[in-house]
């Protein structure tokens, strides 16, 4: 109040203050008496008459008056998402348009026209969804929708990914049908509810590193090719064994395991595996998770060189050097050899606008997504045939690949692209 | 109660009470027995008030308030004070530590020294002092030293701007809440707390009176006496709030503007004894405004001769009907402290001192003279008396309550809501 009357223009300093309260003496005292009778008398009406009416808590889980809370919420709510792999394009604009990467999907193509041909995983960390509904907007079908499950506490944390393509199964592409604007989707929620119903399950085993491209030393030849780490500790294995030291193999066995004591190999913790493993009650190397397939292998290096008594040879270099991709070479040849027919059938068809448009549109992806800007690919192709468009960059689910081979064909048709 | 003892003492023991040489041994286990059970009663009751504080509190907000533990979660104020209990017991290093270990028991007995002289029917009070109701704007000084030491050894800014606005606050609302209580002393003429129940009997069957003008009827209450005393009753009520730190006079525990004022750096048990000394005292301040104001444990038609004179089966029936009748006032006045509280945002400073020695204390000294003049003009005339406090119940009394009933059902009717008591 101080400054703001220091800074006040002069004429306002000479006006009254709001609210004095002496302004007309007895007056004022009355009608204060009189003002905090009246709003006690009502103030004190109106809690007093909250009493008597019922409280609108709903008493959450357990004494709902309804049935599932879940099925009470605005159709809108943002709750877990569901992905209807039936009319899933395999497009990728949800991937692409989640914040924060918590949508994961492993598209499949093939190995010589490189086109989509489906998915081996579509998976969701709903643990780090944050609800923004931003996968939601660009999925051209419809297949990623919110549901308005939300009672998310599991008893796993591995559970909280949801699965939407069951492990080892590939799901196809949904080809959009032209023109069509509306898709036949499995009932809201029923696929995410399925998914809930088992998260009391027995959790899975932590997702191993490389389980895709098994090509880890010592999962796949593990005596011949320990790893430095497996071959020493094996020779500390049987060094335990030779002196019937059991605490020490233990000690050595520990050694090999990831060491987060989380239980997930059934054992109350590393020491209660490692102990079984060394007192010949457990056989089996692959239960530790967490540590993956290279706890695996060593394990294994060690249980083969105690059965076998002899320790493991030297580490063979170029096995362990040789997560070289497996397919990345066939990959490259493959996609020269595309991109090679690709710009031959784009000279062979030269001067027909049809075929050309026919030849670009091989070339796309194929998801009918509209992510190019265009309505579907068919308008894409047209658009690069036909009017001119010399940016070959506009197909985000084909990536680089479509990317590089529409830049090599432009480039045949001495046009120039923009990108 | 010495009598009760010494009775007892030549029937079991068959000596003299007055010279035996344990007479004083028993006295001290009986006195040691009795505060055991004051003290529990105490903080039983305020661990009871906390759970009802919150159940209603959470109607008049439309929830539900706690309801698991035990039916009706009436088992939750026990949980807590286990909880709270089990807490760790922090004692900030930079604390003058005796002070501040200090401090609740301060609070603590100046609490539980009340029930020394509060009355609960009409022969149990732990005694009748004499000077009863100065005894106990005395002893709840105590409550004051508590509450300072504990924001000052708290060595902590918040404690002791909590600590110095309860100071401000409770040594102001003394005058007028002190004052308020000399108008029912004018009118009965006695200090003692039990004496002045008595004095609101009305006119006794021996005075010709009957069963209309004895006993704890309304119209014989010390609140519908006389306009004076009327006005008193709400001027006590709201000094006893702010004495209380409740709302709306809790400055002193402002969770908005200075965290937990002076209990801020407490935990753990040092942490309950404060929040038990709040709500006992709602229970205490309540106990006096009945004792006071609202005619005690009389029950209405019950003759003070009848009460004193019943024997056997008679005697516990009619004390626990007058236990009975003190309880239910008290309680109703503890419901209307937790109602205010929800009703009424807290005060700023500046008002709640203007409302202390701008209103209060003026109208609780012209209360006085008033009420002076009253008694010298009308106190040989108990007609004239039950007259008046017959008008005065209905037009103070019944009136307004049935109006505000009314008000009360119209809120909710207007709402387009109806009266439901169910979803507990
Ligand atoms: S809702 Fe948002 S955070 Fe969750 S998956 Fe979709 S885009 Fe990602
Ligand atoms: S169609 Fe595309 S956007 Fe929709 S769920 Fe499948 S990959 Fe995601
Ligand atoms: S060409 Fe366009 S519509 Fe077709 S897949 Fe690529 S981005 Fe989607």
């Amino acid at each position: 109040m101080q400054t703001a009357t220091a800074h006040a223009p002069a004429h306002e300093l000479t006006a009254p203050e709001p609210h004095t309260p002496q302004k007309n003496g007895l007056r004022d005292y009355v009608d204060n008496i009189r003002g905090t009778t009246k709003s006690f008398w009502h103030g004190m009406s109106v809690t007093l008459s909250y009493m008597f009416r019922k409280p609108i808590t709903a008493q959450y889980p357990d004494r709902m008056p309804v049935g599932r809370l879940a099925d009470t919420l605005p159709a809108r709510y943002r709750g877990f998402l569901e992905v209807d792999r039936d009319i899933c394009t395999v497009c990728k604009a949800c991937e692409r348009a989640c914040p924060i990467d918590c949508i994961s999907i492993g598209e499949i193509k093939d190995p010589k026209t490189r086109k989509l041909v489906g998915m081996d995983r579509f998976d969701i960390d709903i643990g780090k969804c944050m609800f923004c509904g931003l996968c939601v907007e660009p999925c051209p079908t419809g297949a990623i929708q919110h549901t308005r499950e939300f009672e998310s506490a599991s008893a796993s944390f591995t559970n909280l990914t949801f699965r939407f393509v069951p492990e080892g199964t590939v799901s196809p592409v949904y080809k959009v049908p032209k023109g069509s604007t509306a898709f036949m989707r499995a009932e809201l929620g029923s696929i995410t509810r399925a998914i809930v119903k088992n998260w009391d399950a027995p959790p899975p085993p932590f997702p191993a590193k490389d389980t895709k491209k098994p090509t880890h030393a010592a999962t796949t030849k593990p005596s011949g090719a320990a790893g430095a780490l497996g071959r020493e500790l094996a020779v500390r294995a049987l060094e335990a064994k030779a002196k019937s030291d059991i605490p020490k193999l233990q000690k050595t066995f520990e050694d090999a395991m990831a060491g987060t004591d989380c239980g997930d190999c059934g054992y109350a913790d590393c020491f209660g595996y490692s102990d079984a493993l060394a007192k010949g009650l457990d056989f089996d190397p692959g239960k530790c998770a967490p540590g993956g397939a290279e706890s695996k292998g060593n394990l294994e290096v060690m249980l083969v060189a105690l059965k076998t008594g002899k320790a493991p040879e030297a580490p063979v270099e170029a096995v362990e050097a040789a997560p070289t991709p497996v397919e990345a070479a066939p990959t490259a040849d493959g996609a020269d050899a595309l991109q090679k027919e690709l710009v031959a059938k784009t000279v062979a068809a030269k001067d027909n606008p049809d075929a050309l448009k026919a030849v670009f549109e091989e070339a796309m992806a194929g998801t009918d997504c509209g992510d190019c800007g265009y309505a579907d690919c068919d308008g894409y192709s047209t658009g690069i045939a036909k009017s001119g468009d010399n940016d070959p960059s506009k197909c985000a689910p084909g990536g680089s690949e479509t990317t590089a081979n529409l830049r090599a064909m432009l480039v045949s048709l001495g046009r120039k692209p923009t990108t | 109660m010495q009598h009760a003892l010494d009775t007892f003492i030549s029937n079991q023991f068959h000596v003299d009470a007055a010279t035996w040489a344990w007479t004083q041994v028993i006295y001290a286990i009986a006195i040691g027995l009795a505060a055991f059970a004051l003290v529990n009663f105490g903080a039983i009751l305020a661990g009871i008030f906390s759970w009802a504080e919150r159940r209603i509190a959470a109607r008049m907000q439309s929830r539900i308030g706690p309801n698991r533990v035990g039916p009706g979660g009436f088992l939750q104020w026990f949980a807590d004070a286990v909880k709270l209990m089990l807490k760790e017991d922090l004692i900030p290093t930079q604390s003058d530590s005796i002070l501040y270990r200090m401090a609740p028991y301060f609070v603590m007995v100046g609490f539980s020294c009340t029930f020394v002289v509060l009355p609960f029917s009409h022969a149990i009070a732990a005694t009748t002092m004499d000077l009863g109701l100065f005894y106990i704007i005395a002893i709840t000084a105590l409550i004051v030293v508590g509450v300072l030491l504990s924001g000052w050894a708290s060595n902590s800014k918040w404690s002791l701007f909590g600590a110095m606005r309860a100071a401000a606050q409770i040594v102001s609302y003394e005058i007028p809440g002190g004052m308020a209580l000399m108008v029912p002393l004018l009118i009965s003429g006695t200090l003692s707390m039990q004496e002045m129940i008595r004095m609101q009997g009305g006119i006794q069957p021996e005075a010709g009176g009957n069963f209309l003008t004895a006993g704890g009827w309304p119209w014989n209450w010390n609140i519908f006496h006389d306009p004076a005393a009327f006005v008193c009753f709400f001027i006590y009520f709201t000094a006893a709030l702010a004495e209380g730190n409740r709302a709306p006079f809790d400055l002193a525990e402002a969770e908005s503007e200075i965290v937990a004022g002076y209990n801020t750096e407490y935990s753990g048990f040092r942490f309950s004894v404060f929040f038990l000394v709040e709500w006992g005292n709602v229970w205490v301040m309540s106990a006096i405004a009945c004792t006071a104001f609202l005619g005690g444990w009389q029950v209405p038609g019950i003759s003070l001769a009848a009460l004193d004179n019943a024997t056997g089966l008679s005697s516990i029936g009619l004390e626990l009907l007058s236990l009975s009748f003190f309880v239910v006032k008290t309680l109703s006045l503890c419901f209307v402290v937790i109602w205010l509280r929800w009703t009424l945002p807290r005060i700023r400073v500046d008002s709640m001192m203007s409302l202390c020695w701008k209103y209060l204390v003026p109208a609780a000294f012209a209360s006085i003279i008033f009420e002076t003049v009253w008694v010298l003009a009308f106190a040989r005339s108990p007609s004239f008396q039950l007259f008046f406090g017959v008008i005065m119940s209905i037009a103070a009394g019944a009136v307004p309550l049935w109006l505000f009933a009314k008000r009360t059902f119209d809120n909710i009717r207007d709402t387009g809501d109806r009266v439901d008591l169910t979803n507990w």
